[in-house]
């Protein structure tokens, strides 16, 4: 089964975050609750513009403050509210406590900086290390992400190395303080699909190893199914639905997720069989009243236009929660008819 | 991302801005002549004790106004004062000047333009506010103002020039910190967890040091070039030090019959302006945006 039930290390309730467009506010992620267990891998699934990478840079105290606004009854971290503390006390969480790492290998590291440097600073930032030492340490940890005679290449540039190496590095570097969780943005998407398969490995086994948690950030339900142990799908800003790996792909639910997952191109159907999902995502100045799915969903009935569900848990006993009328557990006389569509 | 016109070679093991130089000195010959004058310039200068015949300062009335000839090279000035040697000693002041008036502008101007631009909107505008009031004045009419009002010594003159040059050096840094300061990297290193000081210093600065550089070469000509302009007006280095500035004022008094007297400060201060030009103007293509590899 999945982590057991324990103290989370990572507890997010009610996340708001929002950004002002033409001076009014409007949520980009809405309320949104999730508890993530030690040496658990929560992924955070939805198309893009779905507020998921909004959600790690919340957590992170990342948000731009100029137009940009994030509120939270507790993100509990360590037995701290990290939407209390300030910035100073933040510095020395990220890539302490919790560390990110990015969608773009080939831009996220300093192109006129060494390797090695880059990955010495953060040990000698945040452990006070000499830099013998941080040295010693950048190296052991190039080994562990398993990059190639890591040590003749300590002392050059980013430019030379290949894309997947640089996700090594940067997963070396996100690595280095030894973090109770990890927000893996995308990690995978910029990459080749061979390159790609091996980098999960490898976070994976890094999991088991070090026992950190992650939230691992997609749209592709394949690595899904590879690394969650939990997923929470995301649509415009709300958690539409939360299970269990293989409770998601075994009852898929919401019939958002039921449409992603309909949408995966498989090799042993037809091309006819594959969906896709009419409409995109509303921009978040213009968001409907009801469901945010509303507009896009076959089964919408007019409460669906009228009030957002509440994400209830569905009545089975397994951690499985979905915010959908019809869908969900609900005792709406005007929908029961049609409850079992 | 990775350089198209080079992508075939193997990727290089320098730091990005050594192949920057050495594309410089490779493509473009001028850029090698411009080295390699300015470079025997400092060197004379720095030599000038070893090579002048004569004593700068010394006097000697039975010898003057001679024009260049077996004994003095150049000729002598109204107090049969040699002027090989006088050249040779002002070649330090117009360097020890130009580069610690363009050293102090460059490290002033690079703070505050990386500053200007990493924060941008409100600090931005009131920094380069401030700087075009600064730029609006002509370097030379600003540092006369300065001078006048401080008083004429090697120190002022310093100041005046330096305070001539941040202006160009805050914009010249502020420009390519607001490219790079939304760059992936940059948001990776706050996702560490590291500070604003941090972050500009060890990752912004490096990434806008070659056009910083680039630009001190430029402006060390600009700084020798003015340094001689208040000399000449006599609000330079106080007389009987050499300098070329000041050389070239005490010439035009016999400008007719001794044209010497300045035509050879004069001539110097044209091969260090175009030396340095030369130089800065071959490292410019280099790290030209549209030829730069990791841009």
């Amino acid at each position: 089964m999945t982590a057991q039930m324990g103290d989370p290390v990572l507890d997010v309730r009610n996340l708001t975050t929002s950004f002002r467009i033409d001076g009014e506010w409007y949520p980009a992620v809405r309320g949104i609750s999730f508890a993530l267990q030690p040496n658990e891998t929560l992924a955070l699934v939805g198309e893009s513009g779905c507020g998921k990478s909004m959600t790690a840079l919340s957590i992170l105290g990342l948000v731009p403050t100029n137009n940009g606004r994030v509120e939270a009854e507790r993100i509990g971290f360590e037995g701290r509210d990290l939407s209390r503390l300030s910035d100073e006390e933040m510095r020395k969480i990220r890539g302490n406590g919790i560390s990110m790492i990015f969608q773009e290998p080939m831009t996220s590291l300093n192109p006129v900086l060494t390797i090695g440097f880059q990955v010495t600073e953060a040990l000698i930032y945040h452990q006070n290390l000499s830099r013998a030492e941080a040295e010693r340490e950048a190296l052991a940890l190039l080994d562990l992400v398993k990059i190639p005679s890591a040590k003749s290449r300590f002392r050059e540039y980013p430019h030379q190395f290949s894309g997947g190496m640089r996700q090594r590095v940067m997963i070396a570097m996100a690595l280095a303080c030894r973090p109770k969780v990890i927000l893996a943005d995308e990690p995978t998407t910029a990459l080749d699909v061979t390159i790609q398969a091996q980098i999960l490995a490898l976070l994976n086994e890094l999991k088991a190893e070090t026992g950190m948690s992650m939230i691992f950030i997609t749209h592709n339900l394949g690595v899904v199914a590879a690394l969650a142990d939990r997923v929470a799908v995301m649509y415009a800003g709300d958690i539409v639905e939360i299970a269990a790996v293989h409770d998601l792909f075994a009852r898929p639910t919401h019939p958002y997720t039921e449409a992603l997952l309909r949408s995966i191109p498989r090799s042993d159907r037809d091309m006819d069989t594959l969906h896709t999902i009419p409409g995109t995502v509303p921009p978040i100045n213009r968001m409907p009243q009801g469901c945010r799915f509303a507009a896009r969903c076959g089964l919408a009935r007019d409460i669906c236009r009228e009030k957002n569900p509440p994400l209830d848990p569905l009545g089975d006993g397994a951690e499985h929660a979905v915010r959908c009328w019809v869908r969900g557990d609900h005792d709406l006389p005007a929908l029961t008819e049609d409850a079992h569509v | 991302m990775t350089d198209q016109t080079e992508s075939l070679a193997p990727p290089s093991t320098r730091h990005p801005f050594v192949d920057q130089l050495l594309k410089a000195f490779r493509t473009n010959k001028l850029t090698w002549v411009g080295a390699v004058i300015f470079v025997l310039i400092v060197v004379v200068a720095l030599a000038a004790p070893l090579l002048s015949p004569y004593d700068p300062l010394q006097q000697n009335i039975l010898h003057r106004l001679k024009g260049p000839g077996p004994d003095f090279w150049l000729g002598t000035d109204a107090y049969g004062r040699d002027i090989l040697s006088r050249l040779l000693y002002g070649a330090r002041v117009s360097l020890v000047i130009g580069v610690a008036a363009i050293g102090s502008a460059m490290v002033i101007g690079s703070a505050i333009g990386i500053v200007a631009g990493y924060y941008g909107g409100k600090v931005d505008l009131v920094i380069m506010q401030a700087m075009d009031v600064l730029l609006a004045f002509p370097a030379l009419i600003l540092g006369l103002i300065v001078v006048a009002m401080l008083g004429p010594s090697m120190q002022n003159l310093i100041i005046a020039i330096s305070l001539t040059a941040i202006p160009p050096f805050a914009r010249i840094a502020r420009a390519p910190t607001i490219v790079v300061k939304e760059r992936d990297y940059i948001e990776a290193c706050r996702a560490l967890g590291y500070g604003d000081l941090r972050i500009m210093t060890l990752h912004v600065l490096p990434n806008v040091l070659s056009e910083i550089l680039v630009m001190g070469s430029l402006w060390l000509a600009t700084a020798i070039r003015v340094e001689a302009s208040l000399s000449f007006i006599g609000l330079g280095v106080k007389p009987p030090t050499a300098s070329w500035g000041g050389m070239i004022r005490e010439g035009f008094e016999n400008i007719l019959d001794t044209f010497w007297l300045s035509l050879f400060p004069s001539l110097a201060i044209l091969l260090v302006v175009f030396s340095l030009n030369l130089l800065g103007d071959g490292m410019r293509d280099a790290i030209d945006p549209k030829t730069r590899s990791d841009a």
